[in-house]
């Protein structure tokens, strides 16, 4: 998964757990930045639905001046409260409102900007819409949602509260051996070939979503609108902290104290999943991105690219011979592309090496927007950023099988098989996007997924 | 982390008594080791809200980590350190 239950320790704490990073130009000169959390949610999952934690801070993070520290953080706090001590009920007749008095379990939010060292409030005690529950509990469910958006002082928007998961993979075939099953026939393993399965088709997350002007996170407050502008990338990422100790035996089960640390991060998807080994991956969650040169050795000799020639024999030679570090993937991962390699676009910050989401935001958004990013010659899609609907699993796939090798040793072929691979999955038709803020599509509700025979 | 002085902490008032609250609160019969401090007043005893934590980080070099609110105080104090070990032995 993209950073879902990606390491050993944040898997036992899902509402911690920063599953997906978005971060992409919007229209009026503003960026929306998306950080989704608890994995795989079971609409279903009632009568205690999924929800944010109390007793950890969200953090949207952003670089702007290239040293992997943040110079702008979005914070959010959230709040739960029963109104109706007497009933083991979520709710008790129709939520028609946020309001409504017959919503027993609820949550809130405080939004804090933090910049310079001060902090201000931009929001406080937004409420978050209840989850998707069904006709009867829940309806008209989009306007709910909609109703949970709120403005930000000083300018822009939120919303924190349940969404359909918009990552799209085959789970359960990547998982066993890498297999992409339209391409399974070649597999050390073989079987017939096969459509690819979404794993993630009818899963919910919970989304905290912020659209905010350029300049609020820009360096000096700029709105750069030359790609080549140095200072025209920021880099992104989402991280989850909780308190030192928790100390239980409380009236209310436990009580938690001391400096925050750091649980869970994301800037580029599949990182950690992919890249970290499995007995590092607890240590990365719990740094910041301005030590990511510790990991960058997993970048520059990739053990997917090792085993891809062996998994898919004859299928890769090309990738089975190279053996130089992968200084196209340190590029797109660590630092940005400098300029010269595409034309026309950059998104490096410096040598600094850092897992970042990189945007450079003089980039508008594409009209047509490509699923496979800058692989499919969309300057608008990831790596510069990353957009919902953008095919990340194939974008890094065929990254690190070899098809952006060239970019700095344009002597290397990628095999041909570089070009066409995927794990066969696409966008859910049914997983409906949103042209508009908050972009990510409504929740699946627990009545109707998953449906009835 | 902030390091300070074992009496340097002490002195911030509440925060320094309610490491001693703490440890007490733990189970360790600890009477002696507020020997050379005063008492709690009642003040202090009211500012304290939540759970305190004492954690001994290095047990050769006496250093102590104490936790409190959104923040953690190290000071280092090798005989109370020997202290509580013996006691929880």
């Amino acid at each position: 998964m993209s950073s879902h239950r990606e390491a050993p320790g944040i898997l036992k704490d899902p509402t911690a757990d920063n599953t997906d990073v978005y971060a992409f130009v919007t229209p009026n000169n503003t960026v929306t930045i998306i950080t989704n959390y608890v994995p795989s949610e079971a609409p279903a999952g009632g009568p205690n639905f999924y929800e944010f934690d109390d007793t950890v801070t969200y953090q949207i993070n952003i670089d702007n001046n290239g040293n992997g520290r943040p110079d702008v953080t979005y914070e959010f706090r959230f709040e739960t409260t029963n109104t109706n001590p007497n009933t083991f009920l979520y709710n008790t007749g129709p939520i028609d409102r946020l309001d409504s008095p017959n919503w027993n379990h609820r949550q809130s939010y405080t939004v804090t900007r933090i910049s310079d060292g001060r902090r201000r409030t931009l929001a406080r005690r937004v409420p978050c819409p209840p989850c998707n529950i069904g006709p009867r509990s829940t309806p008209n469910y989009s306007d709910l949602a909609d109703a949970a958006i709120a403005n930000l002082d000083g300018g822009g928007r939120v919303f924190c509260g349940q969404r359909a998961d918009c990552f799209f993979a085959d789970l359960g075939s990547v998982f066993d051996l890498a297999t992409l099953r339209p391409f399974q026939s070649l597999h050390l393993i073989p079987t017939a070939n096969a459509n690819g399965v979404d794993s993630l088709a009818q899963a919910n997350v919970h989304t905290i979503a912020i659209e905010v002007p350029i300049d609020h996170l820009t360096r000096r407050g700029r709105v750069p609108t030359d790609p080549m502008d140095s200072k025209a990338t920021i880099g992104v990422w989402g991280a989850a902290y909780r308190q030192k100790a928790r100390v239980r035996g409380y009236d209310y089960g436990s009580r938690n104290v001391g400096p925050w640390n750091q649980v869970s991060r994301l800037g580029n998807p599949l990182f950690n999943e992919v890249i970290v080994p499995l007995a590092q991956k607890d240590r990365w969650n719990s740094v910041g991105p301005d030590r990511d040169s510790e990991f960058a050795g997993f970048v520059a000799q990739p053990e997917l690219a090792r085993l891809l020639p062996v998994l898919y024999p004859g299928v890769f030679p090309n990738l089975a011979a190279l053996t130089a570090d992968r200084a196209d993937l340190l590029a797109i991962l660590l630092t940005g592309i400098p300029q010269g390699l595409i034309p026309g676009f950059q998104n490096f910050t410096g040598p600094t090496q850092a897992d970042e989401l990189r945007l450079n935001v003089a980039i508008p958004p594409s009209s047509r927007p490509n699923r496979l990013g800058l692989l499919g010659g969309d300057l608008a899609g990831f790596p510069n950023g990353r957009r919902v609907t953008d095919d990340v699993v194939t974008i890094e796939l065929r990254a690190v099988a070899g098809a952006t090798y060239p970019l700095v040793d344009p002597n290397f072929t990628p095999d041909d098989a570089v070009s066409v691979i995927e794990d066969g999955t696409f966008n859910n038709p049914g997983r409906v996007l949103l042209d508009r803020f908050p972009y990510i599509g409504l929740p699946y509700s627990g009545y109707d997924v998953p449906a009835a025979s | 982390m902030d390091p300070v002085t074992r009496r340097s902490f002490l002195i911030k008032g509440s925060a320094g008594a309610v490491g001693a609250a703490g440890l007490a609160a733990g189970g360790f019969a600890l009477s002696s080791i507020g020997d050379t401090e005063p008492a709690l007043s009642a003040s202090e005893l009211e500012e304290l809200d939540g759970p305190v934590v004492v954690q001994i980080t290095d047990p050769a070099a006496g250093e102590v980590a104490v936790l409190f609110g959104e923040r953690e105080v190290t000071f280092t104090d090798k005989p109370l350190v020997a202290r509580v070990l013996r006691t929880a032995r």
